[in-house]
């Protein structure tokens, strides 16, 4: 495998206190890889290091295969989460000035901003000035921003957060257009299901440590199917007491069910209880895996402790 | 294109389309016309309300002329187009010496503005050999321009009188007693074919007028331009713009692209403010007292100052995370600012003393201070022009290279503004 971006062993402290803990990974030429993990686990200083805003303590890290990242900066981008933008400069100008950063020439990045104005519907908005924008919008010039360079490597971070459903789809379109034209990916993100959706490989770091790397399905395939939706006339109340029950994960229509042994088994107990509307074996979803390993264990949600008069109404509902 | 050359381009485009840089390029003419019509407005708006004041003459003959020379002041503050002055209005009254109550209800009236004061004109005035004094009293003192005329007019008619007693001729006294006035020249000079020119008047415009215009270019050029700095720093860091940039150039290079656009903005203005100046000197006759050798150190000095400032004030944004931190470490910057304006005009009065010498020495202030003296006949010795070349530059290469130090580090800096231990340590790391 080649490799995009390669730490091995890398750890970064700040007065002390360890923020990256000697972390290794490998990002796959090509692929989207997508970086999850509880706020101040160490996302964002990996991501620096990986840009050289910060320099490991310890261990080495390749960008595009050059151990000195700065070699490399040219054909790297980086979008910081929110922000990142002149508000007094006009759209075409701020994108010109990105672009000759990198080395390229204002010939060269005419066009190219031209054709991502156009395929972001912003073409209208190029001579306007970055304060004129709307939030969405400014997120996707943001996102010109990092791509009228064509890098080899894109990393953003948070792209998709405060996003309306319609300009996620956009910049998700675009990601993959990126993607598309070998561009590889690495984003930050607190949405387990864009991650799922988009990512080839997902890294989870968690108070500095990996904890996760590989495809979802190796991920997943980790836990087993230890998991089991609900759907139920009861709803969470019906569970609590239950012997199976580890832990309960209540959407309100929808019951998210850690269970130990056999799942056949956990059924025929809950169908004594109450009507079962919907019942579904299945792996732990990445969400679920993030809460399981991110959640403190005193915090973890037990099965629910029902009061006598809702078991009460348990049974009159059955 | 180099990347620090991109950078300045764009840092200078900013600034030169910014309504900052508009006002800066107004500032110094704007500041110069305030200040004349100023000193224009105070002279026509002055308080033309009647002065009314009683006097009180134990003499008997004091109170005719000074009356007359009242009528004759009128007329004068009525000549123009519209009154500039205010007229004075005297009214005779007598009481005796020790009436202490006539006095008192004289104070009443002026408290209640029915007379503006009132004068006792004590009744041996007129002896030589008197010492007592003409008593004007007033609840506004700080008004001086009615106890001044009634003294000068008093004092007057007094000699008159003094004069005519002892049979003397006061025409023949003034022109005896006429002051010889002093003329004030520079030198001889030898031009190139050793003839002699005559030594020119001293002009107080070509002396001290055009080297302090000069000064106050440097000082406008470069408060126009560094300053702006500490706040795009600023909003950098606040949008997380540096961030991108750092992932692009090198913070060194992005600040010296900075400093660039900054020093390229303070020489564009220092130079609108020459060509202008120089204009306006043609025009009133003293093109040829700015020289190019003069405006050859004004460049250098701009050069030296702004990357110093420049560097002072990236230093502070890049520390700082929002602009209420930035107010905090402003003060001792401000004040290392300060310096020139508060001490220019003590060097105009000695440009060679000791005090001159050390704080033209200083620097931060030489670039402002060295220039004046530099413009101000003789000029000071080459070994101090060297020495405080030499001072400063070699202060603005170690601002340059803890900025550089300090920016590294307080760039990515979220949240808190940088101790001043933090940032020594930073530049020593």
């Amino acid at each position: 495998m080649t490799a995009a971006i390669r730490l091995t062993d890398v750890t970064k402290r700040f007065d002390g206190v360890t923020a990256v803990d000697r972390l290794s990974l490998a990002v796959p030429d090509g692929s989207i890889y997508g970086f999850i993990g509880p706020n101040g686990s160490g996302k964002t200083t990996t991501l620096r290091m990986i840009m050289h805003l910060l320099l490991p303590d310890e261990g080495k890290i390749e960008v595009l295969g050059s151990s000195d990242t700065r070699a490399a900066r040219d054909r790297v981008s980086y979008l910081p989460e929110e922000r990142g933008l002149y508000k007094k400069m006009q759209v075409r100008r701020l994108l010109r000035y990105y672009g000759r950063l990198k080395g390229r020439s204002v010939a060269q990045l005419d066009p190219i901003i031209d054709d991502w104005l156009q395929r972001l519907a912003l073409r209208d908005w190029a001579d306007r000035k970055i304060e004129t924008l709307s939030k969405g919008m400014s997120q996707k010039v943001q996102f010109i921003s990092a791509v009228v360079s064509q890098p080899s490597l894109l990393i953003l971070d948070e792209p998709f957060s405060g996003l309306d459903p319609v300009n996620a789809e956009v910049l998700k379109d675009s990601v993959l257009e990126m993607r598309r034209r070998g561009t590889t990916v690495v984003f930050s993100t607190h949405d387990m299901g864009t991650a799922e959706k988009m990512c080839d490989r997902i890294f989870m770091i968690f108070k500095g440590c990996k904890v996760l790397d590989g495809t979802l399905d190796d991920i997943q395939a980790t836990y087993g199917f230890d998991t089991v939706r609900v759907r139920s006339a009861a709803g969470a109340s019906v569970l609590a007491g239950m012997p199976a029950v580890e832990s309960v994960n209540d959407y309100g229509q929808m019951q998210e069910v850690r269970v130990t042994g056999d799942p056949q088994q956990f059924l025929r107990q809950l169908t004594t209880r109450t009507d079962v509307y919907h019942f579904e074996v299945t792996r732990p979803s990445l969400h679920d895996i993030f809460v399981r390993i991110a959640r403190p264990p005193a915090a973890e949600t037990p099965a629910p402790r029902v009061p006598a008069g809702a078991a009460a109404v348990t049974e009159a509902t059955k | 294109m180099n990347k620090t050359l991109i950078v300045a381009a764009s840092e200078f485009t900013t600034l030169t389309r910014s309504k900052a840089f508009l006002l800066g390029l107004l500032m110094m003419p704007v500041f110069m016309a305030v200040a004349v019509g100023v000193q224009h407005f105070t002279r026509q708006a002055t308080d033309i309300k009647d002065r009314r004041f009683v006097v009180v003459d134990r003499t008997g003959v004091l109170f005719a002329p000074l009356k007359a020379s009242a009528e004759d002041w009128n007329r004068a503050a009525r000549a123009g187009d519209a009154q500039t002055l205010p007229l004075f209005l005297p009214s005779e009254s007598s009481f005796a010496e020790g009436d202490e109550e006539a006095r008192a209800a004289l104070s009443d009236r002026v408290r209640r503005d029915e007379i503006y004061a009132f004068v006792e004109i004590p009744k041996d005035a007129l002896d030589p050999a008197s010492t007592s004094t003409i008593r004007y009293y007033s609840n506004h003192p700080a008004y001086r321009v009615l106890p001044g005329w009634i003294s000068n007019t008093l004092n007057r008619e007094i000699m008159n009188v003094r004069f005519r007693d002892a049979e003397i001729d006061r025409q023949l006294v003034a022109k005896l007693t006429r002051r010889v006035e002093t003329s004030e020249l520079g030198l001889m000079q030898r031009d190139a074919t050793g003839a002699i020119k005559a030594a020119a008047p001293v002009d107080k415009v070509r002396t001290t007028g055009i080297p302090v215009g000069m000064m106050m270019i440097l000082l406008f050029s470069v408060m126009s331009g560094a300053p702006q700095l500490l706040n795009s720093v600023i909003e950098e860091k606040m949008s997380r713009i540096s961030e991108v940039l750092i992932g692009s150039i090198t913070p060194f290079e992005l600040m010296m692209g900075k400093l660039l656009g900054s020093v390229s903005v303070s020489v564009l203005l220092a130079t609108v403010y020459l060509v202008g100046g120089a204009f306006v000197a043609r025009h009133y006759g003293y093109g040829d007292s700015i020289r190019g050798t003069d405006m050859m150190w004004l460049m250098l000095f701009l050069l030296i100052a702004s990357f110093m400032y420049g560097a002072i004030f990236i230093t502070i944004g890049a520390a700082c995370s929002d602009l209420k931190d930035a107010q905090g470490m402003m003060t001792p910057a401000m004040l290392i600012m300060m310096l020139p304006w508060m001490t220019w005009f003590a060097i105009i009065n000695a440009p060679d003393s000791p005090m001159s010498v050390g704080l033209s020495m200083f620097p931060t202030a030489t670039p402002f201070l060295m220039l004046l003296r530099i413009m101000l006949p003789p000029g000071p010795p080459v070994w101090q022009i060297a020495i405080a070349v030499v001072l400063t530059a070699a202060t603005a290469v170690a601002a340059v290279y803890a900025a550089g130090k300090i920016f590294r580090t307080g760039l990515l800096m979220q949240g808190k503004a940088a101790t001043f231990g933090e940032m020594w340590k930073w530049v020593r790391a």
